[in-house]
């Protein structure tokens, strides 16, 4: 019986023997062998998880207050996983009613044959959530209605799916519009802080290994979120100059109008209000609302001949060259010649004597022309590029443009242009350079680094921007000269600039515009710069209208802008009252 | 050497005493074998679980990041200038006017301050493991980290 047994158990013995030796040999054979090696590798790779390319959060805009300015919202990519679709009319049907797509398109989509390179299908992207929620809606009542059919065409939202996203979204709508710019639905920055700092915003996407074994999940990185940014702006206050920008602009009849609000001690920008405006939510509509060349943001992209603003800065250079005093006396006699050229006031009329602050107060480009020959070429120049003339500011917005400051050398420059520039003709400017050169007067001679990012919150961070000196054009006695004598120019020409409470400094402009044809007389360019409190000041405010049809004067049409923003701006900066800010410091 | 060879003669004369050895010796390797197996198997199930969780943690983390974000932007557009100025004018209050305006001395009052959402930069510190080895290496890995140091330990203080 043993003997009849033992050949079976050894042939059992056997086939198990040589099965396992196959397999071991078949081991063998996989791994002395390269290519099953990398093949059985790369299955294994491939089984183990995949590379997934994960976009961060674009980090979010503040006021200088964390009032949100641009921020996230939740919106939808609709598609479609085509082995689960039950029934193509009802979705094509669904989609055709909700979001308004082409029936026989979404049909066509939808009802392909699912295959390797066919999984997944994308009908829609940027979905509100409202039109999700209605799509939902009609999935539940599908359900409810069909569920115990058994009919094969039953009508079926089987495989229609929504994927989260975020969409940049601003809830002030076109407030600051212009300084902060758009992102358009590829995430891409244009204009304004969105596109000067689209890389720190959007942060870096990465291209991570997501495992798919649940005891690897430790591996899987952490993306950083884009930086946030807190900006100089205050968002009350940048409301404030936008109305009166647009009612200036509208009772004028100007073709535009821009404001700018410098805090002169710090250089940081508290509002930059300019038009016109878009409403950041529907930023397709750009081509609508800028037209042909139409900057997106004046302010630092509109170049223009600023006029006789540009003649404080004229003064400015000839005071602290010691070249003229306040009260050096210059007799008008309406016309200066100088490269060939006679320079004539305003109103071409003679006002006599005059003493420099009678000059700035008439805004005499006769005088303002003589005063540049005594200064010269040479130092006129250098004067105009330390205050910033002709140089990009380096603020940090897209679009900066640097205006335009011909000097001795260029092929373009003619004696006469010292005459002309020095009453701000033949020479361009955008509304920013002037401030920053204006609130350098402002600010003790010292000019400061114009900027709208306040801070930077990245990594659980905050880095603060600190305010930067950047040169210093004229000493601080200077300044406070000129100050003066702006302010006192004001107050006997009883300017309508002028605010009751609070002294303040500043000067008018009216800029004839160049044509191919010359000057034009009947438009212009109205412009006012001023700042306050005098003796501390805390503003400086810019203005520009353009091409004005109320009146073509800057005293007339911009001064008024002036007060009216001062007013406004005392109340939303809670500056007292000179007399009453000086009592509260003597207690 | 009397106790040694009743042994033996007992083993000769009943076999079935050895083959029991065997097998007892057999069962208790499997059993020590299937043990090992048993608390291996446990670990790594317990330990899938918890990273299958933390996976859907990680997901939800996402859903709430966009959840939040989609907030915060509804909340910014309900405190936007123009929803604020309507309900503020609904409520009967106007904008004040400059001459309305009056400054009184507060001692110890602060003007307001720009926003801080993060703290300023400080020393970096660095960050810990999340994990710590226990819960991520296998049997082998901990014994080739625990036991095998402690051999070579063993031979150096022999020599």
């Amino acid at each position: 019986m043993m003997t009849e047994h033992v050949w079976r158990y050894t042939l059992l013995g056997t086939i198990f023997t040589l099965l396992a030796l196959a397999i071991v040999g078949q081991m063998v054979r996989i791994q002395l062998n390269p290519e099953q090696v990398a093949y059985f590798k790369e299955r294994r790779t491939l089984n183990e998880g995949g590379y997934h390319t994960i976009y961060p959060a674009r980090g979010l805009i503040y006021d200088r207050y964390g009032n949100v300015l641009a921020g996230n919202t939740k919106v939808y990519e609709v598609g479609v996983e085509l082995a689960w679709v039950e029934n193509p009319h009802t979705i094509s049907l669904a989609l055709n009613v909700v979001l308004g797509l082409d029936y026989k398109q979404v049909l066509q989509a939808v009802s392909q044959e699912p295959s390797a390179n066919a999984v997944y299908v994308v009908l829609s992207n940027f979905v509100p959530q409202d039109k999700i929620d209605k799509l939902e809606s009609y999935r539940k009542e599908i359900e409810q209605t069909y569920q115990r059919s058994r009919d094969k065409d039953r009508p079926s939202l089987e495989g229609l799916v929504y994927v989260p996203h975020l969409m940049r979204s601003y809830p002030e709508k076109d407030r600051a519009s212009n300084v902060l710019g758009f992102v358009t639905m590829e995430g891409k920055g244009n204009f304004g802080v969105e596109a000067k700092l689209d890389r720190e915003l959007a942060g870096s996407p990465m291209n991570v290994w997501i495992p798919r074994d649940p005891n690897l999940v430790g591996q899987i990185q952490d993306i950083p979120e884009g930086a946030s940014l807190i900006l100089t702006i205050d968002r009350n206050i940048q409301k404030a100059m936008e109305d009166l920008i647009d009612n200036a602009v509208d009772s004028n009849g100007a073709d535009s109008g821009t404001i700018v609000v410098i805090d002169p001690k710090t250089g940081e920008i508290l509002a930059m209000a300019t038009t016109p405006r878009l409403n950041l939510n529907e930023y397709w509509r750009y081509s609508d609302v800028f037209k042909g060349n139409t900057p997106f943001n004046r302010a630092v992209s509109g170049t223009y001949e600023p006029g006789s603003v540009y003649k404080i800065l004229t003064m400015a250079s000839a005071l602290d060259k010691g070249v003229v005093k306040p009260e050096t006396e210059f007799i008008d006699t309406g016309q200066f010649e100088i490269g060939g050229t006679f320079i004539y006031n305003w109103n071409r009329g003679a006002w006599g004597p005059q003493n420099m602050t009678g000059c700035l107060q008439h805004s005499l480009n006769v005088c303002l022309a003589w005063v540049a020959s005594q200064l010269g070429a040479k130092d006129f120049y250098e004067y105009m590029r330390a205050f910033g003339i002709g140089h990009l500011t380096g603020v940090d917005m897209e679009g900066e443009m640097p205006g335009r400051l011909k000097s001795p050398g260029d092929a373009d420059w003619y004696d006469a242009d010292l005459g002309t520039n020095a009453f701000g003709q033949g020479v361009a400017a955008t509304p920013l350079q002037m401030a920053v050169a204006s609130a350098a007067i402002a600010n003790e001679g010292k000019l400061m680094a114009p900027h709208i990012i306040r801070s930077i919150v990245t990594k659980g961070q905050q880095f603060d921007n600190q305010p930067r000196v950047v040169g210093l054009p004229i000493s601080a006695k200077t300044a406070k000269t000129l100050t003066d004598m702006l302010a006192i120019s004001l107050e006997e020409e009883a300017s309508d600039a002028l605010v009751e409470g609070y002294r303040v400094a500043g000067k008018t402009g009216t800029a004839e515009i160049p044509t191919p044809f010359g000057y034009s007389s009947n438009v212009t360019n109205a412009s006012f710069v001023g700042w306050g409190p005098v003796d501390d000041p805390r503003f400086l405010v810019y203005i520009w209208l353009e091409k004005p049809t109320s009146s073509p004067w800057g005293s007339v049409v911009a001064s008024p802008v002036f007060r009216q923003a001062v007013e406004q701006l005392v109340v939303l900066l809670q500056i007292p009252p000179d007399d009453v800010r000086m009592k509260l410091t003597q207690h | 050497m009397e106790r040694v060879r009743n042994l033996t003669q007992a083993y000769s004369q009943a076999p079935w005493r050895k083959q029991m050895m065997f097998i007892g010796l057999f069962l208790l390797v499997v059993t020590f074998v299937a043990l090992v197996a048993g608390i291996y198997l446990d670990v790594t199930a317990r330990t899938a679980t918890t990273g299958r969780e933390i996976q859907v943690m990680e997901e939800d983390i996402e859903a709430l990041k966009l959840s939040n974000s989609d907030l915060e932007s509804k909340l910014a557009s309900i405190n936007s200038m123009e929803e604020m100025e309507k309900r503020a004018r609904s409520l009967g209050f106007e904008r004040i006017q400059m001459n309305e305006a009056q400054y009184i001395v507060v001692p110890g009052y602060l003007s307001r301050e720009h926003v801080r959402l993060a703290p300023p930069p400080g020393p970096v510190k660095a960050v810990a493991a999340a994990l710590p080895t226990t819960f991520t290496e296998s049997l082998f890995d901990w014994f080739e980290r625990s036991v095998l140091p402690l051999r070579s330990h063993v031979l150096e203080v022999r020599k």
